[in-house]
């Protein structure tokens, strides 16, 4: 239904713009005025009044079509003589009537659901009826008013130009929020986590084992509970092991991605850089599951093949082969940015150095790399704080287990692949287990900020001095 | 007639080819030394081709193609064989728009020298450093601030630092492309001045689309137009009767 309706706003609003716009054209050119806007502004005016107020009235009636059409069924249910307890009984027995009105049940009817399933047909009968007539007459009302404003002095075009401001700023202001609400909800679980468990034992413990926390409800935890809570939320493997497989990664996707970029941006033909920029940016278009099962199946056992042929115990799930394919994942953000950051670099400064005898490579390596390092210093730091973010290879390939360890053979963990774990499978909200996902997913998210702030800062820096 | 000084750079049929465009048609000019050479014409007639043709600058823009010959004191430069670091090393370049390295002061003119294998020890650089800012005359303005970076002077300091960074590596011939035309008149005069004085060591070849400028600092001045130098001779004679009515014209200001 209310694909139709907005399928008809639409059509009814695009043919409005044809008329109005031949329409203050024959009138401009009959009674030889001339007019405040272009005609196409009129029509763009018309669209504009037709199409909004009745699709917000839309959205909004089907954002509370629902919760009432819900609150008058449970209570005309409640009145048949059903029972139930709770909130979730209720909701149970609305699904029931639901389904017995799409016909989708099974089960057996009894004599008071069958009544609230007619009445439930009744309501939403009622309910689409009134819609679809209240949308007809808002389109009416708002055409018939818009038509009516079509006249020589109108500003259309000043009108429009609002509308349209107003329409960006509601966009931004919907982008705004709901980032807002996202950290507003991290923070909110966090502290109650950090009410549990003390932020200290959490910022220092070094043993991490939230399996340990089987208290189901923080707000009846006994002293011996917590003793045993106390030192199992230790954040320090997980940060450990994050900036361990980062690091093996940047040590893979640094000097990579920095060379090529110097290639591309220095060296390579325009027919080069055709062919092979494209190919780059194909590899930062993999999905990260792909890298992930490449690194867990195929890389893994492949180290693990090699270590033990070398005698050394090599675990399957490793941070060298996690942190290998995540270095190779982000060889085309370094190589990108840092390709984009040297070809900014001014070619004066590069004739500069030429007209004094300076070779190619000693040009790029005492120039070029130095103008340009302030902005690929910034682009190696985004891609830390990609590689800090990054979850799905971690979660494929570099194991489960918290080890405190700084041996690239075995498993090591990283924080958000912890956050998963936390997170898949039954759980109870209130749990400490399940809150200090929320505390470990802000503490990922300030690190990420302060990285994401420096790096910007640094290329802005940088780019300020050659603009 | 006034005894001429020896020619130190002598152009034959030199061609030069921006892909299919050609940018410079069978230019003969011959560049005497220790003396200025003005060069003059309308935007786009080939005049910083040309000079970049002197140091091989060309060779970095892929598409051109130069054909010809120039000689430097009798050699053949424009030769695959030719090295061209230790060419750049005997002609240095001052560009349009002041071009320093984002170093310090010091970098900045010690970067040549260092390149070139000149001045092994640390003492023996800041000798190079300090001579080359006294020839600039920047040394006064910038003794006591070696170590800020050069990108941190003003426009025409920072056109003296690359004249300086041009002349460290001691070269013999120095080439202009509009060092002036980024500048103010104050700052202007005090590199004309420098010109003047500089003419004693090097020879040196300034492009220019200041007539009075020419006039001021040049012994020689040659016009092209279109590609091709259409006339060429004493600085004096150019400007007062020259040859060729198109350099009249020019002159005097009715095209261009
Ligand atoms: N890199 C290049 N690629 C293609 N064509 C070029 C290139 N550089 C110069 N040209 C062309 O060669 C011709 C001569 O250019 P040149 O820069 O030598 O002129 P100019 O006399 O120095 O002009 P101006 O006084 O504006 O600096 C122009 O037509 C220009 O379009
Ligand atoms: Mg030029």
């Amino acid at each position: 239904m209310n694909f139709v309706l907005i399928f008809l706003i639409t059509i009814f609003s695009l043919s409005l713009f044809f008329y109005g716009r031949s329409k203050t054209k024959s009138i401009a050119i009959e009674k030889n005025i001339k007019l405040n806007a272009l005609p196409k502004f009129y029509g763009y005016y018309l669209v504009l009044w037709c199409s909004i107020p009745s699709l917000v009235f839309l959205l909004i009636w089907s954002l509370f079509e629902p919760v009432i059409v819900k609150s008058i069924i449970i209570e005309t249910a409640a009145n048949q003589g059903a029972i139930f307890n709770d909130k979730n009984e209720a909701n149970l027995i609305y699904e029931k009537i639901k389904a017995i009105h799409l016909g989708t049940y099974f089960g057996d009817i009894d004599n008071i659901l069958r009544e609230s399933a007619l009445a439930y047909a009744k309501f939403i009968n009622l309910f689409t009826n009134s819609k679809v007539v209240l949308i007809f007459a808002i389109v009416i009302v708002s055409v018939i008013y818009s038509l009516k404003k079509i006249n020589k002095n109108n500003k259309a075009r000043d009108d429009v130009e609002i509308i349209l401001k107003g329409l960006l700023f509601v966009s931004s202001l919907i982008a705004i929020l709901t980032t807002l609400g996202i950290i507003f909800s991290l923070l909110f679980e966090s502290i109650k986590f950090f009410s549990v468990i003390n932020i200290f034992d959490y910022l220092f413990g070094t043993n991490w084992s939230p399996q340990r926390a089987f208290v189901r409800d923080a707000s009846s935890i006994t002293a011996a509970e917590f003793e045993e809570l106390k030192d199992a939320f230790g954040f320090i493997p997980l940060i450990a092991g994050t900036t361990f497989i980062a690091f093996i990664a940047m040590l893979v996707a640094v000097p990579i991605g920095l060379f090529s970029g110097i290639y591309m941006a220095e060296y390579a033909s325009l027919k080069i850089r055709r062919i092979s920029k494209p190919i780059i940016e194909i590899l930062a278009g993999i999905p990260t599951v792909v890298y992930g099962f490449f690194a867990a199946l195929t890389v893994g056992p492949f180290f693990r093949q090699i270590g033990e042929n070398f005698g050394l115990t090599v675990s399957s799930e490793s941070a060298l082969a996690a942190g290998l394919i995540m270095g190779i994942m982000i060889i085309p953000y370094v190589s990108s940015l840092s390709d984009d950051v040297i070809n900014s670099v001014p070619q004066s400064l590069r004739d500069g150095s030429y007209a004094i005898g300076a070779t190619k490579s000693e040009t790029i390596k005492k120039v070029v790399i130095p103008a340009a390092l302030p902005g690929i210093i910034g682009s190696i730091l985004l891609a830390v704080s990609r590689a800090i973010g990054e979850t799905m290879i971690v979660v494929m390939a570099a194991g489960l287990a918290a080890n405190l360890t700084i041996n690239p053979l075995e498993s090591t963990t990283t924080i958000t692949t912890q956050i998963v774990m936390i997170l898949v499978g039954d759980q109870e909200f209130d749990s400490p287990k399940t809150q200090s996902a929320f505390a470990l997913g802000l503490t990922l998210f300030i690190a990420t900020l302060i990285l994401n702030y420096i790096a910007q800062r640094a290329v802005k820096k940088y780019r300020e001095k050659y603009d | 007639m006034e005894l001429m000084n020896n020619v130190k750079i002598k152009s034959k049929n030199l061609n030069v080819y921006y892909g299919e465009k050609q940018a410079l048609f069978d230019v003969n000019l011959d560049l005497n030394e220790k003396e200025v050479t003005a060069l003059i014409g309308p935007s786009g007639c080939g005049k910083s081709t040309f000079i970049r043709c002197i140091n091989r600058m060309n060779d970095v823009i892929d598409i051109c193609k130069v054909s010809g010959n120039i000689e430097i004191d009798g050699v053949e430069i424009n030769d695959k064989n030719l090295d061209v670091v230790s060419l750049r090393e005997r002609v240095g370049m001052v560009f349009q728009k002041p071009n320093p390295f984002p170093k310090s002061i010091y970098d900045n003119i010690s970067y040549g020298p260092k390149i070139h294998g000149k001045g092994e020890t640390k003492s023996e650089l800041d000798e190079i450093v300090e001579n080359s800012l006294k020839k600039a005359a920047l040394w006064e303005e910038v003794k006591d601030r070696l170590d800020e970076p050069g990108t941190g002077l003003s426009g025409g300091q920072q056109q003296r630092l690359c004249i300086a960074r041009a002349i460290s590596v001691n070269p013999e011939v120095i080439l202009m492309d509009e060092p002036c035309s980024a500048l103010d008149p104050i700052a202007t005069a005090k590199i004309e001045e420098l010109i003047d004085e500089l003419k004693k060591t090097y020879t040196i070849v300034i492009v220019t689309h200041s007539m009075a400028q020419a006039v001021r600092v040049s012994q020689k001045t040659g016009f092209f137009h279109l590609g091709k130098l259409i006339e060429v001779g004493k600085t004096e004679k150019i400007f007062k009767n020259p040859d060729n009515k198109m350099t009249q014209d020019y002159i005097t200001g009715r095209f261009g």
